[in-house]
């Protein structure tokens, strides 16, 4: 990412939605950022990190998004502005402190950012985090564009510090990913000191009268919300049809009037704060509309809120027709588009519209039976596609049926055909060491099958530990497989504990995954998944020993750093004389079953090939080959 | 029965065959037979396991396998199989004495090929990884006195002559092996898909087999029983002593014979051949006579080998009496009669 | 704000994880924002990094700010990095009048890869493209950037061609600006000669 501190004030330059989320947090004078990595929010701390030395602010990536969180608000409590930054599923692990943050209260400027992932481009959910402004009665902020989402930055800070209780500002993934000109703002002369005053105390008792002091902040941060204008309207004074609509899904809204030609029918309501819900402006539109559309993503946040607000002034605004959720005109499930908004603007106002001539529909939705999809997979070189090859060889040879309980990273793929749909099941950061240590107790009630939990080694450190203390202090029977690739590969290759790297780019210190295992008091080996032999030997030895948790750490560094550290050491290629291709005592056995996208099958000639472009020569399909006609030779010897 | 071939009107004949009338229903023997042909085929810790389909409708594996082809030609025979001759013998080199079982014949025999130079190589099995019973490739009398020794598990041993055979040199081979690797073998020299199992196998020493066992089982009642793997040699002594008898580690166990029978593989009950058959030569245990083995020479191969032992010392042996070999007889009936009735039931096992 | 020809300007930049898309389409943002466009840049990836189909829209205005996705069927122009993606696009973004950029070297997708799926021939798969397009641009990208020593360099190839119709406000120096402002120097050589090349390549057709 760029140091985005070094922008200059007033010229228009094209930015990210996280990027422009990073540069409205320095402009605002945060102090501390603190994140865990995950898509779509993972660029916000980058940036920030990369702008840390000469924005002269302290950036980490901690261990998971609660420590992240209550880092942040320490730098509040020391009179500073903080913030987190997170993925939807990070408000989860931090709902505990965060619902009893807003309880004590906070000092300093405190922003928690989610990047919320319609569509689950890069989540195993798309839950709609916006609840926890509804659960925690916290402000929240919902930027459309890049330039917006540095503007709300800095309001939130502002906000949040005036009311003294955290603000949340809901990115979305295309806006996180979105780049758009944006004007910065100038950066801030000079920072506070940090100094907690030991007058100060922030906790949650006595709990009532301190619930009632969070409804008022909230009430307060309406009122300021009001009068810093994020919510506004656009339209003719009377439309037949009020949009209201939040995030994204104003701009679609905007441009989808456009298509259908009613630009003089359709108003919009932009709701760029929504929570607390300006009761007032809403109503005041309500009273102008009979028709009201509801546009936002994922859950019927605003849908809900309105239909409430209206429900205590029926009698004065007499009936309405609402179109959203609940009418089909908003997916419950899944991204908006402007042809999505169109649609629904179309059916409500009678309007025609086609997206083109339906013959051309007709002939591209036929040709897309030519278009196989484009499964994904494990780079080739990855070290997940050895382990999770030796995985499924040994749990066939051992034969009881042994489950795999996976968890979240690259290595999630273990589910698709890449990881030879080799995973049992996964959920949340952690939840794999989870569930096999609850699988693992269920010997005395007749459970034969071995147990393997795969964890890589950043999630190790994420939420892993108390699954394993668990286990440990309960004897739980099963194998932990870290697969230890040294980086956090999935999110851009952040550092971790056991990198000892930081995000700053200082040496940390490395916590070591064996010497953790070995305080567990956990019986460990180290191996090399490309060693596919050693790697089955030991994972089916420690399938066979039972008994208590063990642990195999299986240790090869992500192929895409390793090719950034010098590449692998081999040359791959076919001997086409040896390679037995389709006949009985192969079929194909490379590019079929092993199935690494540098392993091409040439129908021509029934014959295995190497794709160069694609192949990083890491060696392991050389063991698999049955005939030796995969053969590897070091680069520098054919280079 | 069986169709002996594939046909494209018909069921397949390929792994997924093998899998579903075979392997999923436990009826695998461990032979070895449809491995080392293939990658689809794995053999680890004495189980056979295919972790993926192999996407053909025909192959060797289902083609060699014992189990699957049970019912064919060849059992047409007295319950013996053909004999051309029939001895009593014992090797008389002391090298031998404690690590072979009875008599000794079968790993004179085989080291005298090797010497001679009849056979380069014999495939033979071996405790390997974990104690567990594995095919291993000798050259030479060491190598195959380290193998000597039974330990009554399947090993899968025929791998390591699929593997053998797929090499390009083509000198002659051995093998040593039950009546189930003998019938493989048979299949395989009948192929015209494994030509070189005609044309290099030289020599095959088969042994009489009364039970074999899956070896993981075996060695999850060793270990109730307090002995550790690796077991050098086991046997069990003729009835009514009602054990097994187990040398590990320089001691001796004795496990009580029902507990070992429960674990026999179920594949085993359809199997008619108590003798292998289908050997140049097949040795076993002579009873009533310990330290002694009974030896059937079936061709004129096998019968020249072990004439040249006894010419050369190496064997003291003697004409088999009539009455071990009415018992013998007795017994391979009773095999057989067990095997139809047992195919009755389920056509495979 | 300048006007444009066609207003919005929708480019759709595809291919596949890896491929450089996301590069390209940011290039281009950079060289319309500096012309004094209003641009909005949609990415998509995440798990398409793993050898997934990576799309960037690329929309240009030149009245309101547009939002990051544009509405289906009407795109001005799609670029592809691999052949079949443009094929995928089209069912989404096509329409009679699209013109279609693509480089002709094929990726297999991994079903493809492990013969689960088919990929289509050559003469079939241009033939259908052609058939759902205004005008089609069947390009050696992949071999030009070879050439250049560096197959990496295709999606630069495929700027410089698009530099070359009559879509773009702007032209390939401004394009080799915008390039200038996110490699040294040193580095440029290559691009600057992978831009001309693309230029080249659509002159020829």
């Amino acid at each position: 990412m760029a140091d985005v501190s070094k922008l200059t004030p007033g010229q228009k330059v094209l930015l990210q939605g996280n990027e422009a989320i990073a540069r409205g947090a320095l402009e605002a004078g945060v102090s501390l950022a603190a994140a865990y990595p995950g898509n779509p929010s993972s660029e916000i701390l980058q940036t920030l990190a990369d702008s840390a030395h000469s924005a002269g602010i302290y950036v980490e990536w901690s261990t998971n998004e609660k420590v992240a969180l209550e880092s942040a608000a320490a730098a509040s409590y020391a009179g500073l502005r903080g913030m987190a930054s997170m993925k939807q599923n990070g408000v989860n692990v931090a709902q505990d402190f965060i619902c009893n943050l807003t309880i004590s209260g906070i000092k300093g400027g405190l922003v928690l950012v989610t990047c919320d992932d319609p569509s689950g481009v890069s989540s195993t959910n798309e839950q709609d985090a916006r609840f926890i402004a509804r659960v925690a009665c916290l402000p929240l902020l919902e930027p459309a564009t890049p330039a917006e989402c540095l503007s709300m930055m800095k309001l939130a800070f502002e906000l949040s510090e005036e009311i003294g209780n955290l603000v949340v500002l809901r990115g979305l993934a295309r806006l996180s990913h979105t780049r758009a000109g944006v004007t910065p703002g100038p950066l801030p002369e000079a920072k506070p000191r940090p100094h907690w005053d030991p007058n100060e105390r922030w906790f949650t008792i006595p709990v009532v009268p301190k619930h009632q002091v969070m409804l008022d902040k909230l009430a307060q941060a309406g009122k300021i919300l009001t009068a810093a204008g994020v919510n506004y309207y656009d339209g003719p004074v009377r439309p037949e049809l009020l949009v209201i609509a939040s995030g994204s899904s104003r701009l679609y809204a905007d441009e989808a009037r456009r298509l259908v030609g009613a630009n003089e029918r359709v108003g919009i309501l932009h709701m760029g704060a929504t929570w607390p819900l300006d009761q007032e402006l809403i109503l005041e539109h309500l009273a102008r509309a009979e028709k009201i559309l509801f546009a936002e993503e994922v859950d019927p946040h605003l849908e809900s809120g309105v239909k409430s607000i209206y429900a205590q002034q029926v009698r004065e605004l007499g009936l309405k027709d609402f179109y959203g959720q609940e009418t089909g005109h908003k997916p419950p499930i899944g991204e908006l588009s402007p042809s999505r908004v169109a649609g629904a603007l179309a059916d409500i106002l009678g309007l025609p519209w086609q997206e083109t001539d339906p013959s051309y529909l007709e002939k591209a939705k036929a040709a897309q039976a030519l278009v196989a999809p484009r499964q994904v997979g494990f780079c080739p070189g990855c070290p997940h596609r050895a382990s999770y090859w030796s995985m499924k060889q040994v749990l066939a040879a051992d034969g009881r049926e042994g489950i795999v309980s996976g968890d979240i990273g690259c290595y999630t793929m273990g589910v698709l055909p890449t990881g030879y749909q080799r995973v049992n099941a996964v959920h949340c950061m952690g939840s794999g060491p989870g569930i096999a240590s609850g699988l693992g107790k269920l010997r005395g009630q007749g459970l034969e099958q071995p147990v393997i939990s795969v964890v890589g080694d950043s999630t190790f450190f994420h939420a892993a530990l108390p699954a394993l203390v668990n286990a440990r202090w309960n004897n739980s029977d099963y194998v932990l497989v870290v697969l230890d690739n040294s980086a956090t590969a999935m999110t851009g290759f952040q550092p971790h504990p056991g990198t000892g790297a930081t995000a700053m780019g200082q040496a940390g210190t490395v916590v070591d995954v064996e010497q953790v295992c070995a305080g567990l008091g956990l019986p460990y080996a180290v191996v090399d998944p490309y060693d596919l032999e050693a790697t089955q030997e030991a994972l089916y030895d420690a399938l066979q020993i039972g008994g208590g948790l063990r642990v195999l750490i299986f240790r090869r560094t992500c192929a895409l750093v390793q090719g950034k550290q010098g590449g692998h050491p081999w040359r791959m290629s076919v001997d086409p004389e040896l390679c037995r291709g389709e006949d009985c005592g192969c079929n194909r056995f490379c590019t079929r079953v092993f199935r690494c996208p540098g392993l091409v099958f040439d129908a021509a000639t029934g014959k295995a090939t190497v794709d160069e472009v694609v192949c990083v020569g890491c060696g392991v399909c050389a063991q698999i080959c049955p005939a030796g006609a995969i053969q590897a030779r070091p680069k520098e010897a054919t280079a | 029965m069986v169709p002996p071939a594939a046909s494209p009107d018909l069921q397949p004949t390929g792994l997924e065959r093998l899998l579903a009338e075979v392997i999923n229903p436990g009826l695998c023997v461990a032979c070895g037979a449809c491995l080392g042909l293939c990658p689809h085929l794995i053999f680890l810790d004495g189980q056979v396991a295919a972790p993926d389909a192999c996407g053909l409708s025909s192959g060797r594996c289902y083609a060699f396998c014992p189990v699957a082809q049970r019912g064919g030609s060849g059992e047409s025979q007295g319950p013996i199989g053909p004999v051309l001759g029939a001895w009593q013998g014992r090797a008389t080199a002391k090298d031998l004495q404690g690590r072979v079982q009875y008599g000794g014949v079968v790993s004179e025999l085989l080291a005298l090929a090797l010497e001679q130079s009849l056979v380069r190589e014999a495939v033979v099995t071996a405790a390997g990884l974990r104690g567990s019973p594995q095919g291993v490739r000798v050259t030479e009398r060491a190598g195959v006195l380290g193998a000597a020794g039974s330990v009554y598990a399947g090993g899968g041993a025929l791998s390591r002559l699929n593997q053998a055979l797929a090499e390009d040199s083509g000198h002659p081979l051995a093998l040593v092996g039950l009546p189930c690797q003998v019938a493989a073998l048979q299949a395989m020299k009948a192929s015209p898909e494994h030509p070189q199992a005609a044309q290099r196998i030289h020599l095959v020493i088969g042994l009489f087999c009364t039970m074999n066992l899956p070896w993981r089982g075996l060695r999850g009642l060793l270990a109730r029983h307090g002995v550790q793997a690796p077991i050098g040699r086991a046997d069990f002594p003729p009835p009514p002593a009602g054990i097994f008898q187990v040398w590990s580690n320089g001691a001796y166990h004795e496990l009580p014979l029902e507990d070992v029978r429960a674990l026999s593989y179920p594949g085993c009950a359809g199997c008619p051949d108590l003798t292998s058959e289908g050997a140049d030569l097949s040795v076993g245990a002579c009873e009533g006579k310990p330290g002694w083995n009974t030896i059937l020479a079936r061709t004129n191969a096998g019968a020249g080998l072990l004439e040249l032992a006894a010419e050369k010392g190496l064997l003291e042996l003697r004409p088999a009496d009539p009455a071990s070999m009415e018992h013998l007889t007795q017994a391979a009936s009773a095999k057989r009669k067990r095997a139809a009735a047992a195919s009755e039931e389920h056509p495979n096992g | 704000m300048k006007t444009l020809k066609i207003d919005p300007l929708d480019i759709v930049v595809t291919g596949v994880g890896g491929q450089g898309n996301v590069l390209a389409s940011q290039v281009l943002g950079r060289a319309l924002l500096t012309a004094g466009y209003e641009v909005t840049v949609g990415e998509t990836y995440g798990l398409s990094q793993r050898g997934g189909s990576v799309t960037s829209q690329v929309r240009v205005s030149s009245g309101p700010v547009l939002g990051p996705m544009m509405p289906d069927h009407r795109a001005t122009a799609i670029v592809s990095l691999e052949p079949l993606e443009a094929l995928r696009l089209l069912g989404a973004y096509g329409h009679p009048g699209v013109v279609v950029l693509t480089n002709d070297r094929p990726l297999r997708p991994l079903g493809v890869l492990a013969g689960e799926q088919s990929y289509p021939e050559t003469d079939e798969l241009k033939a259908t493209l052609e058939g759902l397009c205004g005008r089609l641009y069947w390009l050696p990208a992949t071999a030009a950037a070879l050439e250049l020593g560096n197959h990496i360099l295709a999606n630069v190839v495929l700027l410089g061609a698009l530099c070359g119709l009559d879509l773009l406000p702007i032209d390939a120096s401004e394009v080799e600006a915008a390039l200038g402002e996110m490699f040294p120097e040193t580095k440029m050589a290559p691009n600057r000669e992978a831009l001309a090349k693309g230029l080249a390549l659509v002159r020829e057709v």
